[in-house]
């Protein structure tokens, strides 16, 4: 018994690279803090977890999918692709606060930290397959990043981005554990396959608890990805947090929560009852009113971290539409809409940080006339921009017709024009800042300096994939063409 | 039981308008434990009712995780005090549209 549990740590070899990595941290600069090796050693070390991680990641990849842990963690090529996603995404954003000014420099190592325990977090979130380590991944997830956004401690908004983020979270945590109470205590267990087996055989009186039950617990995972009634906090933690901060937000725990939301979906919705349709009418509203709301409030902003908030949270709408039909064609075009997103929203958040760290602000203003004094840069945004408004052929059009295609051929026609009539309204505010670009004379003629030609060479690095997924996006679909994402 | 369950939903309720209504950010937090400490009442009952152990496992790591939380909010607190020389959330809300 006890060496059959012992037996599974072969698969979780991810997750512990990434705690030594932490320990590790922690210990090099207990070390050298006063040192100026520390920044080196720092750097190098975290580049090597990473990448090691990532390493063991895509080893997991293509074996067999398995439950481990006494069923309490679940390893397929879902959760597999998710957490590399993760991981690309906190290498994005933990090389832009290398040469970030947002973030002080005695303060860069904490960041590593807590980026690399909410990356821990997010992973135990994407392979949860019971109550406990949905719980458990959230809440590791949650506690890290509210030190994170309040990373500024000499900053009042850093500080009440923070506060207001612990605040929102606990709430709604709470109120995901009072949805969680309920479902215990219908079906008696917190185990994802027992319940599953429970829910095909209750009567009417249970189903009527148990409704508003998954409603309860979707306020704790809709927080997480800044679904629509519970999106208030996101556009003020994202612009009061520092920029590589924001970054991480808008990728790790957003996707974490869309993976654990994909989870119980597909555990629990895929035999046919009543829960079933209420799942998909509740998955439905939200995912039209996350797109819309997102999208409309956008429209105005003047800052544009705050512009991207709102934008991430339409797209984790886009995201939620792939959920409603509840089969693997969904979850693939969901999985690849991921895939794409981390790599639009890390572009435009280097670009957008970059030109902040120069200004001391993030106003459309500051756009202005880019293309005179960076055109390569100015391409790229560009690229980006049109790849985030869905235009062919680059990734982001790709995605979105993945989805689209999905709900026309489970026959969601209503979802699927809400779809096509927000990537029309997003064009508007995403070429605001093409416009100012290209069509306005330029401020200044100063030289920015975080446009080196390292960061230069990083950003056409990560505006590659958007190219390369747009193109070939068909030989990365057939990957999962064959393999079963989901076991049971 | 059922007096129980009252109990444990009263707790809830209560705690969640605290959470809602008070303006002084302790309140505040004390609401959110309160709004716990009903949840992990509804968690043992239920335990007892269906007679599984699983969600008495859950509430040992609730009480945990909600002692971190608590930890982390009253330091984020005193943060924004030291900023602000205030508790009360009307008085710090600096960001705006």
């Amino acid at each position: 018994m006890y060496l059959n549990y012992l037996a599974n740590v072969g698969r979780y070899i991810p997750e512990l690279l990434l705690v030594v990595l932490m320990v590790g941290l922690i210990l090099i600069e207990a070390t050298y803090s006063n040192d100026e090796k520390n920044k080196k050693y720092i750097f190098i070390a975290t580049c090597i977890g990473l990448v090691a991680t990532l390493a063991a990641l895509i080893a997991n990849f293509s074996a067999k999918g398995e439950a481990i842990f006494s069923n309490s963690m679940i390893i397929d090529p879902f959760s597999t692709v998710m957490k590399m996603i993760m991981v690309i995404g906190t290498f994005g954003a933990f090389y832009l606060s290398s040469f970030s000014k947002d973030i002080y420099e005695s303060l860069k190592t904490e960041f590593i930290i807590l980026a690399v325990g909410v990356l821990i977090g997010g992973m135990i979130l994407a392979s949860a397959n019971n109550m406990l380590m949905i719980y458990l991944g959230i809440e590791t997830l949650s506690i890290l990043s509210y030190v994170m956004a309040s990373l500024k401690k000499n900053d009042e908004r850093s500080s009440e981005a923070g506060l207001k983020y612990a605040l929102y979270g606990g709430v709604s945590s709470g109120i995901a554990l009072f949805g969680l109470s309920h479902m215990f205590g219908v079906l008696g267990t917190i185990q994802f396959a027992g319940m599953a087996e429970m829910i095909t055989k209750l009567d009417k009186a249970q189903i009527m608890i148990l409704m508003p039950s998954f409603i309860l617990f979707f306020v704790g995972i809709g927080y997480k990805i800044a679904s629509v009634p519970f999106h208030m906090w996101a556009p003020d933690v994202y612009e009061g947090s520092p920029t590589p901060v924001t970054t991480f937000f808008a990728v790790v725990p957003k996707l974490a929560g869309i993976s654990a939301l994909v989870r119980v979906t597909m555990i629990f919705f895929t035999v046919q009852s009543p829960l079933r349709v209420g799942w998909i009418g509740l998955m439905m509203v939200m995912a039209a009113l996350t797109m819309t709301v997102g999208n409309v409030s956008a429209i105005n902003q003047k800052s544009v971290k705050r512009m991207l908030a709102y934008s991430s949270i339409s797209h984790a709408g886009i995201m939620m539409a792939g959920l409603v039909l509840i089969n693997q064609i969904g979850v693939r075009a969901v999985v690849f809409y991921g895939i794409t997103y981390v790599f639009m929203t890390l572009v435009a958040f280097y670009i957008t940080s970059i030109v902040q760290d120069k200004y001391g602000n993030d106003h459309f203003d500051r756009f202005q006339g880019l293309a005179y004094r960076y055109p390569f840069m100015a391409v790229m945004m560009t690229v980006t921009m049109f790849s985030l408004i869905g235009l062919p052929p680059l990734a982001g059009f790709v995605a979105k017709w993945n989805i689209i295609n999905a709900l026309l051929s489970s026959r969601y026609y209503s979802l699927a024009i809400i779809l096509v009539l927000n990537s029309a309204v997003s064009a508007f505010y995403y070429l605001k800042i093409v416009r100012l670009m290209t069509l306005k004379t330029q401020e200044s003629n100063e030289t920015i300096e975080g446009f080196g030609f390292l960061n230069q060479l990083v950003v056409v690095a990560l505006t590659a994939p958007v190219f390369v997924l747009g193109i070939f996006w068909e030989s990365v679909m057939g990957l999962a063409e064959g393999a079963k994402i989901f076991i049971k | 039981m059922s007096i129980y369950y009252y109990l444990s939903a009263f707790l809830f309720c209560l705690g969640l308008l605290g959470t809602i209504f008070k303006k002084d950010l302790i309140s505040i937090l004390l609401c959110l434990e309160l709004m716990l400490g009903g949840v992990a009442l509804l968690f043992i009952l239920f335990s007892k009712a269906t007679g599984f152990l699983d969600s008495q496992l859950l509430v040992i790591f609730m009480m945990i995780i909600s002692a971190c939380e608590v930890a982390i909010g009253l330091s984020l607190i005193i943060a924004l005090y030291r900023k602000k020389q205030t508790i009360y959330t009307d008085d710090i809300k600096i960001i705006t549209e």
